[in-house]
């Protein structure tokens, strides 16, 4: 039953390797905008998950780590 | 010679308005950027939410949630959330349709309700209020490595819920690649009105009885006395990959441990012979345990004049329950202080393995079974659709209308008798008002 | 002999893959200058962006060392590394700067000091050597900073 979890942390493990995609640090201008944030409608989406969490049989798979401005 | 002069002045203003088109966007660019900047980085930053959801003759319920967050130094954000949702209104019991009328008893075992003939049986016991808070602390460790952790509480008449978590993001590649290892564990305390029910016992029904206290001997046999828990163990792994000036992508593994009772200790199934004919009411019974897997994978884009993302999840768990969710938000802005915003959404999903919509009489009882569409298999899908006013001082106003339709289907279960007369898996319509303010 | 040649020739005009004074950029005028006009002063060389936060907070301080530290022979240079200068002159606007500004939109000079993240400064001595490097700018770090442009103000 683990045998799902091998395979998808094996697969971002290997993402992770791949260092040669992405821009410069100046070049994040438009990640840097509010509206790129991850969490930029966190209230929509934990409203959202709360009707689904209750109405349907999964749920889960989000989180908010990463993107952004780069910056400090 | 006034034709030519036509065709030019056409032209021309072809022309002027292509540029002022340009010079428009210029400015929405330049001023867009200029609210964002206006605002101070070191006040708090509060996001207000107000939101309506109304099913069709079901329940009804308002959920208002607040969260403020404040920076302190460089390295340190604190996160505050409350939310409160008052719910009302009835649910599908799980009980089959019938050709006469039914009746059942509240789960508080006071006092019964009737079901017209050929309805859904729907319990319209439910009344309730939730409260939840949650506190986080984020904290900038090294440049490379940042750790996240968290607290919530929440609290309804009949549960109790309270968790604790925690993660860690590490940088690499100069910000480019983002690593998530979060968990969480949560302890849920259940305290169903009238107690938990015996799993599959069979429900006591005040007609049926002789006199008040027969009944309620019988009703209190169907009973387990004190609370029960569930305890929830999560661990995520994420990835964030910048791939562009204006792609990301993101990839995440979820594991779910679920321990503990993961009954709804409000749903029956009921028990019909060969021509379709209620013969006994049963409380459901679901295992002591699911392990959960989710796959998320979501990319996002910048575009001049919005932003789009879509997303795929997939889950599975030792339920055998299996969902596919496709989604996608797109943006675009009218001009540099007002956006217009389509969403979608489809979700798909397999039954669990013991969902069955009834039970047969001439059958031996399963271990474990429930009439519960929302395991059940089922197809969904999502309209929505948003405004938003960018303020000055960085305030931002929107409204959010969405459609949301559950469209349950049989599982491949024969339907006997006269339940063939009956919709057994109602299509199931809501939709959601919402208005925001952040600050 | 002639490859040699004209590889010497390209190092003189300042073709240089590492961080030093030895960079065309553009003053507000929008005039090709260099930053070795800067020579022979201690050289606090910064690279920011409109859309970048904590550079908003690094240009109070900027102004305070450029203005205290100005007489001793210290030179805050600026390099902002918008695509779009209206971005940056906005900014300014907002954020009004006592010091040296110089644009490099192309982001060439930004490469050649091979940035790892937004801001990042460089300080260099009087003799226009690079000693110094921080990426990011933290408010609780600044005396520390300034203590280190403060030495090098004395050697």
């Amino acid at each position: 039953m683990l045998k799902p979890a091998l395979v998808a942390v094996t697969l971002i493990i290997g993402l992770s390797g791949c260092s040669n995609l992405g821009v410069q640090p100046w070049e994040k201008g438009q990640l840097a905008r509010s509206d790129m944030a991850l969490d930029s409608e966190k209230l929509d989406l934990a409203l959202d998950d709360h009707i689904y969490f209750s109405k349907e049989g999964s749920s889960g798979g989000r989180a908010f780590a990463g993107g952004g401005c780069g910056c400090n | 010679m006034t034709q030519k002069n036509n065709q030019i002045n056409a032209r021309q203003s072809k022309q002027i308005a292509g540029a002022l088109a340009l010079a428009s966007c210029g400015l929405f660019a330049t001023s867009g950027h200029a609210t964002e900047l206006s605002k101070k980085a070191d006040d708090w930053k509060v996001d207000a939410a107000l939101m309506y959801y109304g099913e069709q003759d079901r329940v009804q319920a308002v959920e208002a949630i607040g969260t403020a967050q404040k920076a302190f130094g460089d390295d340190s954000v604190l996160d505050l959330k409350l939310v409160v949702d008052s719910l009302t209104g009835a649910s599908a019991s799980g009980a089959v349709a019938q050709s006469s009328s039914q009746t059942f008893t509240r789960p508080s075992g006071n006092g019964q309700y009737s079901v017209a003939a050929g309805d859904t049986p729907l319990d319209d016991t439910f009344h309730d209020t939730r409260v939840q808070a949650n506190v986080g602390w984020s904290e900038v460790l090294t440049p490379d490595w940042k750790l996240n952790v968290g607290a919530y509480g929440s609290k309804e008449f009949d549960y109790m819920s309270m968790g604790l978590n925690a993660s860690i993001e590490r940088g690499f590649n100069k910000d480019n690649t983002t690593l998530f290892l979060g968990t969480a564990y949560s302890f849920d305390v259940v305290d169903p009105v009238g107690g938990r029910p015996v799993d599959l016992s069979s429900m006591a029904v005040r007609d049926n009885f002789a006199s008040e206290e027969a009944y309620r001997s019988a009703f209190d046999a169907t009973r387990q006395s004190g609370s029960d828990n569930k305890q929830t163990a999560d661990v995520m792994l994420g990835i964030t990959q910048v791939l562009s000036q204006r792609w990301l992508l993101q990839a995440n593994y979820g594991l779910s441990s679920v321990n503990g009772y993961l009954t709804d200790p409000y749903k029956v199934l009921s028990v019909v012979d060969n021509n379709g004919i209620t013969q006994d009411l049963l409380y459901e019974s679901r295992p002591d345990s699911r392990l959960k897997h989710s796959f998320y994978v979501m990319t996002k884009g910048a575009l001049d004049a919005g932003v789009v993302d879509f997303s795929y999840r997939y889950n599975t768990d030792d339920w055998d329950l299996k969902s596919h969710t496709l989604e996608t938000h797109y943006r675009y802005y009218f001009t540099g202080n007002f956006y217009g915003q389509l969403h979608l959404r489809y979700y798909q999903q397999t039954a669990a393995n013991f969902y069955q919509p009834f039970l047969m009489a001439d059958t031996p009882l399963p271990e474990f079974a429930s009439a519960d569409y929302r395991i059940g298999d089922m197809s969904a899908y999502t309209i929505g659709i948003k405004f938003g006013h960018r303020l000055s001082g960085g305030h931002e106003m929107s409204y959010r209308l969405e459609y949301y339709q559950q469209d349950p289907k049989n599982n491949g279960t024969t339907i006997p008798g006269e339940l063939q007369n009956f919709d057994l898996f109602p299509t199931q319509k809501a939709i959601t008002a919402q208005f925001s303010y952040s600050f | 002999m002639k490859k040699i040649w004209l590889l010497l020739s390209l190092m003189a005009a300042g073709v240089q893959a590492a961080p030093s004074l030895d960079h065309q950029v553009f003053n507000a005028q929008n005039q090709a200058v260099s930053l070795s006009e800067f020579k022979g002063k201690v050289v606090y060389v910064d690279f920011w962006a409109s859309w970048c936060g904590p550079c908003r907070k690094s240009f109070p301080w900027m102004n305070e060392i450029q203005t205290k530290y100005q007489d001793q022979g210290l030179a805050v240079v600026a390099i902002n590394l918008d695509t779009d200068n209206e971005l940056a002159q906005e900014f300014l606007k907002q954020v009004p700067a006592n010091f040296s500004v110089r644009f490099n939109p192309e982001g060439d000079v930004a490469r050649s000091f091979d940035l790892l993240g937004m801001p990042s400064s460089f300080m260099f001595n009087r003799q226009g050597q690079l000693v110094q490097h921080h990426v990011g700018f933290y408010a609780d770090k600044a005396a520390e900073y300034e203590q280190e442009l403060v030495n090098l103000l004395k050697e």
